[in-house]
């Protein structure tokens, strides 16, 4: 699946946290094994499960607070239903996002 | 006359007591919202420890610190009835709102300026005798301050 061009934000999944990827970022999305492999630019992204994509996306700056405990740079924060949702910053996707090796050797088996 | 200052100055020494491990712990009225039954938090991975995660509270995203971790408090027995206490932390022109995890809340009371000693400059303004037992006085303004 590509989706370029596309508008407002993928969510998903992972790590036990909710993440948004503006749709305008994400070149293609494959189911792969149990969870998905995003392309982002030259990232390969991984999600446990895609909720969805919605239109509009109230995004905050992410405050001090957040910063000073939490390393990973994103593009804000936001909440979709009752659901805290961290803005992934395309350039600097979290590490927690990363599709790691072990599913990338999964995905030989496809 | 100096009624209003007595007054002003009574509002600022105005505190709620929280239990977090084994300290108790004194957070500025003025700065708490609500208190609330421990809220849903959703974890952020590579988080330092004082961080539990985001959850959400009024429609808005809630960055949910540990205040035992924060205060460095022993840990104390299972608590049960564990609550989050929204605070607004950071100077007044750049406040942001926070949630703070604790084991119980306990009471408000009176902690006269004069009577807090020996603080670390940073989130602990010092220490004060409440009833029989020292409890830590927190400045709130301190944790929105970027490390």
């Amino acid at each position: 699946m590509s989706v370029p061009h596309a508008r407002g934000f993928l969510l998903l999944r992972r790590a036990g946290g909710c993440w948004g990827i503006a749709s305008a970022a994400v070149d293609g999305l494959v189911a792969r094994g149990a969870g998905y492999r995003i392309s982002v630019g030259e990232a390969a992204l991984a999600a446990d499960e895609i909720l969805g994509v919605v239109e509009d996306l109230r995004v905050r700056p992410a405050a001090p607070v957040l910063r000073r405990f939490w390393p990973e740079v994103t593009a804000g924060l936001a909440v979709h239903g009752r659901l805290p949702v961290v803005v992934v910053d395309p350039r600097h996707p979290p590490a927690a996002l990363r599709f790691d090796e072990g599913e990338r050797r999964d995905e030989g088996r496809d | 006359m100096s009624e209003p200052i007595e007054r002003e100055t009574r509002r600022e020494g105005t505190h709620l007591l929280v239990r977090a491990g084994e300290y108790a712990c004194a957070l500025p009225l003025g700065a708490v919202r609500r208190v609330v039954r421990a809220v849903m938090v959703h974890p952020l991975p590579g988080a330092a420890g004082e961080l539990e995660g985001l959850a959400e509270f009024g429609g808005e995203p809630l960055p949910v610190l540990n205040l035992g971790r924060l205060v460095n408090a022993p840990p104390g027995a299972n608590p049960a009835y564990p609550v989050t206490v929204v605070v607004w932390v950071g100077p007044a022109g750049a406040r942001e709102m926070v949630g703070l995890s604790a084991d119980a809340a306990l009471e408000v009371v009176h902690v006269p300026a004069d009577s807090v000693v020996a603080g670390d400059g940073g989130l602990l303004l010092g220490e004060a005798p409440v009833g029989d037992e020292v409890v830590r006085v927190l400045n709130l303004e301190a944790l929105g301050r970027e490390a």
